[in-house]
């Protein structure tokens, strides 16, 4: 080992030696690493140790309910309009969590406890309480995919749901946030389940291009259904737990000032993973389109599954709805710690993956907690399972446009962002995006809400 | 812990959750912000209403 790289300090005040704590030497442990690599030059093993937050946020947001509204997309329309369209919003994702990346590695504070920081109660407690609420429903939805996507294999719900838990207390017994990073990561892999899924669709390469370049065809021309899609899909690439979770993670894994560079490149990983996976689902629905089977019918990944059975084989299905369980699992692994981040942010608990049990007690407990309810929501009979799951779209979507106007009023916010605060290219692009982005979901939260508003 | 290889001093000193804890001050708001976040509260108050009104009427759809 190699110490003292150039521009290490070679120790810290006395004062606060005496409190560093055992989340701290966790964190130092990381950065010591990254610190030599960057020191001897090895850029890829420096990529390597800096990516996490960016390939979770994203990949993790391919998950149950948005996997079904792209299988949905393939369905309905096969490929065309919707391939680029996807990339597109891949890309306003990237430009917002790009923001995320610098306020969390040069303020080193989440997003929840900066907006209540910067602005006051009534906003830091809204920003949590929203999220969190919204975050519980969305979990539902994610127990909802992995039971769904375990009933296609003959597994009993109370067993799938059960499953899911464990592996995600599972993952908190690591206490450590590099483990719990690379484990959920080895778990992220499986999104690209949809890839080779997808090839058993043999989706048509001229079709592919001929889509990527002239945005067609688009079958049945703009109705209130494709309106609807198009909002849907967009809902599906940019949510709010996301810009919290990446901003705390980010916080969390230590990054810094120095290592923006990289937590771009972390988020850019993540967002062409994610797009390839998105993709790859429409394409493997897409045979449900050219055979003409109605979708109406079709409700979760096991519906979804069995209908693609017959026109990709058994390995095709199978790879789907294994695909399908993926995405719920990491997306329930995600969400719930961004909402104990939120939680823990707002009252002032400690709030770490590096932390104990009885150091995080509130941290684990909140993580804990919410899938404890959101599972048992999912196996109590009777429950209006597709009332949530609407609610849920309506709640992401309408609440998104605060948390992105905070996005924006904090990275501006020289006083604590210096030099990397947006620019005016930045404000620019971030600016478009953040209000588009806002608009539609204003738009889709009402006529969600207001079925009928665009007639048929 | 405190003999751990891995020194400390590997992090800056804003990375340790002493430091972390320390809450930033309030930000001064200027009068664009402040209207801002006027209309954020309005627009609170409009979809709230709506989140409501469409768990409910989710809840009385049937399936």
């Amino acid at each position: 080992m190699t110490y003292g790289a150039p521009d290490m300090p070679m120790s810290l005040p006395a004062a606060t030696e005496a409190t560093v704590t055992r989340e701290d030497v966790l964190r130092a442990r990381d950065r010591w690493k990254v610190r030599e690599s960057r020191s001897r030059g090895r850029w890829l093993r420096l990529l390597w140790l800096l990516a996490g937050p960016g390939v979770l946020v994203m990949l993790g947001e391919n998950d149950g309910p948005s996997m079904i509204s792209y299988a949905t997309t393939g369905a309905t329309y096969g490929i065309g309009f919707f391939v680029p369209f996807i990339l597109l919003t891949f890309v306003l994702a990237f430009i917002v969590q790009e923001m995320t990346v610098r306020l969390g590695a040069v303020t080193q504070r989440g997003h929840a406890e900066l907006i209540f920081q910067r602005f006051g109660p009534f906003w830091g407690y809204f920003a949590m309480a929203d999220l969190v609420f919204g975050n519980i429903l969305t979990l539902i939805t994610e127990f909802i995919a992995i039971q769904a996507g375990g009933l296609y294999f003959g597994i009993p719900s109370w067993l799938s749901v059960t499953m899911g838990g464990f592996l995600i207390f599972a993952s908190l017994t690591l206490r450590r946030y590099w483990t719990w990073e690379r484990a959920v990561m080895a778990l992220t892999a499986f999104n690209l389940l949809f890839v080779p899924a997808a090839l058993f669709a043999h989706p048509s390469g001229a079709a592919l291009a001929h889509a990527l370049v002239s945005w067609g065809p688009l079958p049945g021309g703009v109705t209130a259904g494709f309106v609807t899609l198009i909002l849907s899909n967009i809902g599906a690439t940019v949510t709010p737990w996301m810009i919290f979770f990446q901003q705390s993670a980010v916080v969390d894994k230590g990054l810094t000032r120095a290592d923006i560079t990289e937590g771009r490149w972390d988020t850019a990983l993540g967002t062409i993973l994610a797009a390839i996976a998105a993709i790859a689902t429409v394409a493997a629905a897409s045979p449900l389109f050219t055979h003409h089977v109605d979708v109406s019918k079709l409700n979760d990944g096991a519906d979804f599954a069995t209908a693609l059975r017959p026109l990709l084989g058994t390995t095709g299905a199978t790879l789907f709805a294994l695909g399908i369980i993926e995405a719920g699992l990491v997306a329930a692994m995600t969400i719930s710690t961004s909402s104990a981040y939120a939680f823990c942010e707002t009252f002032h608990e400690r709030h770490s993956l590096n932390l104990s049990f009885s150091q995080g007690r509130w941290f684990y407990g909140v993580t804990i907690f919410s899938c404890l309810f959101a599972g048992g929501v999912v196996l109590i009979p009777g429950t209006p399972l597709v009332a949530l799951t609407l609610t849920v779209n309506v709640i992401a979507t309408l609440l998104m446009a605060p948390a992105l106007v905070f996005l924006l009023l904090l990275i501006n916010d020289r006083e604590i962002m210096g030099d990397s605060a947006n620019g005016w290219w930045s404000n620019l692009a971030g600016g478009a995006t953040v209000g588009a982005i806002s608009l539609v979901g204003v738009f889709y939260g009402v006529i969600t809400a207001i079925p009928g508003l665009l007639g048929k | 812990m405190r003999n751990d290889p891995y020194p400390v001093c590997a992090l800056e000193p804003g990375q340790l959750a002493a430091m972390r804890a320390r809450p930033l001050p309030r930000r001064e708001l200027t009068q664009p912000a402040l209207i801002l976040l006027g209309l954020l509260r309005l627009y609170v108050l409009v979809a709230v209403p709506i989140v409501c009104y469409a768990f409910v009427h989710a809840l009385m759809t049937p399936q």
